[in-house]
């Protein structure tokens, strides 16, 4: 849940990335530490075992400037995709104030994230929180393999199996080259932060 | 599409599912891969190939049974889980023992009981979070073994001193449920004249009989009327013995306007930090908070009657 500190005038909050097991949330996360040296504000702390599968999460914190005269701070999480985490997922996503959705886009994964967008939908229900209500944003990862031949789906087909109701901003990409990495983010930055001031004014 | 292609394909789909750690989706297109080799007669290095395929398939049939096997439980490093004190313990206030209490409670969430343990332990020592301690103490054997640890723990605390009779008494009911659960046979010491106790104090006191667990959070499932089949999870706001009370969004109006005063939830789901129980519980108040941030929302007061 964000943390408005009203006498140093900063907000912090929280953005997960969520998506089936090997996905290329990790992936996204470090392009983003790579790629983004001024707003990264400390290490990327990577939780996950040796083959690369995150274990508990990966997390990285970043100050991203003024909005609303306020000092933005943002931690992003990712969380673990493999089914038998999934208690770790929910403790992961709890407080979540934006969440990126990646989507793996190799055929043979099709099932995995329409799965795996359930799980969030009922992890967030658990929270009284709803996929329709949370600043989400879609990510189709590893388009770059079309050129080597791999069969992808096509973003109509995927549009179709995961967007079609929450008609949500998504976005192609590839985490490893970092195609889309930063629009995505950025995007559900936007999201985020003007959910958070409506949240703000209706409180004031 | 000929064969040579098909399974050019087919090899790289393999490989590249491999190096992904999608081990499944890589076997299964070697093995396609392999079946086609074989119905196809008249292969120059077929043999060949058959034996790169099988090397294949075996390298990553144990890389997947590796992954499966790979328990869920892990244990972090220290700096690993100081992190997870810092970031997931949700500390309402600054007040040190709150943080402390919190931050370990977090430890235990994420697994991390022998650290967990080790921190509850030293906060049998500050009597403000001697009971809470104790009750996490017992909680964190639980989760890791079956209880006997526990057990073990609670008649040292017989021996200590540190408690006064009402709290051990309490310590007892409260491992007699959750050893029972588990359907260990343990007899557990009562206190008796001859227990060393500490003097009963204000915090001692306030130890209500009734007093079932923290809750954290609940889970409401409706079996009937027009919500059948629905379910809502609601945090905790706070907890007196077997009253809690529940914010509930005034997004859910619909919801609010069914939960009336005198309704008995039957299918109730209890979270506490490690155990997850059920019960059933009646709405005892409901009121409408009219300023603050969380104006329009509703606070509902439920009281556990029952937990299994
Ligand atoms: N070609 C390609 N490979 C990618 C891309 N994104 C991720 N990968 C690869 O996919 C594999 C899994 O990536 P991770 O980022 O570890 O996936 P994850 O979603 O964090 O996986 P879990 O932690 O198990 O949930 C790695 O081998 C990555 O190199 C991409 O855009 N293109
Ligand atoms: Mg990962």
């Amino acid at each position: 849940m964000a943390v408005f500190n009203v006498r140093n005038r900063e907000i912090e909050c929280k953005i997960v990335y969520y998506g089936p097991g090997r996905c290329g949330k990790t992936t996204n996360l470090e392009h983003i530490y790579r790629s983004f040296k001024k707003q990264v504000s400390g290490q990327m702390v990577s939780i996950d075992t040796e083959g690369d599968r995150t274990l508990f999460f990966d997390f990285l914190p970043m100050g991203v400037g003024k909005v609303m005269g306020c000092d933005v701070r943002l931690q992003l999480y990712t969380v673990p995709g493999q089914v038998k985490y999934s208690s770790t997922r929910r403790l992961v996503l709890k407080g979540a104030d934006g969440i990126v959705f990646v989507a793996d886009s190799l055929a043979v994964r099709r099932e995995k994230n329409m799965l795996s967008l359930k799980d969030l939908h009922n992890n967030l229900k658990s929270y009284s929180s709803s996929v329709f209500k949370v600043p989400l944003v879609m990510q189709y990862n590893k388009r770059d393999l079309e050129a080597q031949g791999i069969p992808l789906m096509s973003v109509a087909q995927m549009e179709k199996d995961l967007n079609s109701q929450l008609k949500v901003p998504a976005f192609e990409a590839s985490a490893l080259t970092g195609r889309g990495v930063g629009l995505t983010l950025k995007e559900c930055l936007k999201r985020t932060l003007k959910s958070l001031q409506k949240e703000l004014r209706l409180s004031e | 599409m000929n064969l040579k292609s098909r399974l050019t394909g087919l090899l790289r789909e393999g490989e590249i599912y491999g190096s992904q750690g999608l081990f499944q989706e890589s076997l299964q297109k070697y093995r396609e891969a392999r079946q086609l080799i074989q119905e196809t007669s008249g292969i120059k290095n077929r043999d060949s190939l058959l034996a790169v395929l099988s090397r294949k398939i075996n390298t990553f049939e144990e890389a997947a049974q590796k992954v499966d096997q790979t328990p869920a439980e892990a244990q972090m490093s220290a700096q690993q889980q100081d992190l997870v004190k810092k970031l997931f313990a949700y500390s309402p206030d600054q007040d040190p023992d709150s943080i402390a209490l919190e931050g370990a409670l977090a430890l235990a969430k994420f697994g991390q009981f022998k650290r967990a343990l080790a921190e509850f332990r030293e906060m049998l020592s500050k009597e403000s979070l001697r009971l809470q301690a104790a009750k996490n103490i017992i909680r964190c054997h639980m989760a890791m073994s079956d209880g006997q640890e526990a057990v073990v723990e609670y008649g040292q605390w017989m021996q200590s001193g540190l408690f006064s009779r009402r709290q051990l008494e309490h310590l007892r009911a409260f491992l007699h449920n959750l050893v029972e659960k588990k359907g260990i046979d343990a007899t557990l010491p009562q206190p008796s004249e001859d227990t060393p106790t500490a003097e009963p104090t204000v915090a001692a006191d306030e130890i209500d009989e009734e007093e079932i667990l923290d809750i954290s959070s609940i889970v409401i499932h409706f079996d009937s009327g027009p919500y059948s089949g629905k379910q809502l999870e609601l945090d905790v706001s706070f907890q007196t013995g077997n009253v809690i009370s529940l914010l509930i969004s005034s997004h859910e109006k619909e919801i609010i306007d069914n939960l009336t005063v005198g309704v008995k939830l039957e299918n109730l789901q209890f979270f506490s930090p490690i155990a997850i129980f059920r019960g059933s519980g009646v709405i005892s108040a409901k009121n409408k908070i009219d300023a603050g941030p969380k104006q329009g929302d509703y606070s509902l007061d439920i009281k556990i009657i029952g937990a299994e």
